[in-house]
């Protein structure tokens, strides 16, 4: 049985309609699972405006928030897609795929 | 108004009050704990569970309203407290944390019998009330579930508390059950489908099997006579705090 002293912090994601992504929505205080899930409904469906509800306990999460992985401090632009056309190669690379299948 | 015989109207109309008012109160005397729960999160869910509860009690008020011709609020705000026909378990206040959920357990379990049992009443539009509200009970029952397993397999403290507030409930929960007049028109044409003792039957092999182990052996108690008209200086205080808005602005609207 859990510790009612312990509490943890939980965070929630909520579904507005069925296919809509699960979005981060803010967190509650639960000292287990089961109660995290029916504070999170209070929290976050009271008025009926989740379709579905995911609790995830914070020590569950792996983080990343290192600014040397994230963002480092060399000029970044050359990873962004926008300089690179490459309209013209994959047309080329579908050509030769569709010449390889008829050759079959 | 109602095409019902006026001996089953009158039957009718006793079964809506006493659940009316059983959901009305229970819903007051869990809102007292708005601002004091154990913690915040709790202290919404409570809070949610008991306004739940209150308009639980406005649906089967007003569902009264037209089978009387009368007006909802009247009824729900306008009588003195002796005239209110909840159940002696409802007559306590919160007390402790332990002591509320021990009521809350006895009462949504209780309660959960007899709408299983109205959802299949011949009167329709009863049976579709309580096919609605045991949507939202279902909620209620998981949430007081969880508490009385925390509580139960948790720290001495908490489990002695609850231990003592099931066994002092205990015959006042009986009363979910009291007998009703005109019960037996009720039953007979279907419109409560199971008499009262037969509904208690179904609870306590419900409830038994998980609350011994908890309490230790429960009783038989017959239900109370005047399980419904009992009450105490604690509903007096009660009623005066629900009534109190009611009362300042008699005929206001809001």
């Amino acid at each position: 049985m859990s510790d009612l002293q312990a509490e943890r912090v939980w965070e929630v994601f909520r579904q507005e309609a069925e296919g809509d992504p699960m979005i981060h929505s803010g967190n509650v205080n639960a000292p287990d699972e089961e109660l995290a899930l029916h504070y999170a409904r209070e929290f976050y469906s009271r008025r009926g405006e989740s379709q579905r509800l995911w609790v995830v306990a914070r020590d569950a999460i792996a983080e990343l928030d290192d600014p040397d992985l994230l963002r480092p401090p060399f000029d970044r632009s050359h990873k962004r897609p926008g300089g690179y056309i490459i309209k013209h190669k994959l047309e080329a690379a579908k050509q030769r795929a569709s010449r390889a299948d008829a050759t079959e | 108004m109602s095409d019902l015989q006026p001996a089953l109207a009158q039957a009718l109309a006793e079964l809506l009050l006493a659940t009316a008012d059983d959901e009305f109160v229970i819903g007051f005397w869990d809102s007292e704990w708005t601002g004091i729960a154990p913690m915040i999160e709790e202290d919404v869910a409570t809070s949610s569970i008991a306004q739940d509860e209150i308009g639980h009690a406005r649906a089967l008020y007003e569902m009264l309203a037209t089978l009387t011709d009368a007006d909802a609020d009247a009824i729900a705000f306008g009588r003195e407290s002796d005239a209110y026909r909840h159940a002696s378990l409802l007559n306590h206040p919160c007390r402790d944390w332990a002591f509320s959920v021990a009521r809350r357990y006895l009462y949504e379990t209780a309660d959960a019998v007899r709408l299983a049992a109205l959802a299949g009443s011949a009167h329709e539009p009863l049976a579709q009330l309580a096919a609605k509200m045991r949507r939202e009970e279902t909620y209620h029952l998981l949430h007081v579930d969880a508490w009385l397993r925390r509580l139960a397999e948790g720290a001495p403290d908490g489990r002695q508390r609850l231990a003592a507030a099931l066994s002092e409930l205990w015959p006042d929960a009986q009363d979910v059950f009291a007998p009703l007049a005109g019960e037996a028109a009720l039953v007979a044409e279907r419109v409560l489908p199971e008499s009262m003792p037969a509904l208690r039957a179904a609870w306590l092999s419900r409830v038994r099997p998980i609350l011994e182990p908890i309490a230790g052996a429960l009783p038989d108690v017959a239900p109370s006579p005047n399980g419904r008209t009992r009450r105490t200086e604690d509903f007096a205080w009660l009623h005066g705090e629900f009534t109190l808005v009611a009362r300042s602005q008699a005929g206001a609207t809001w």
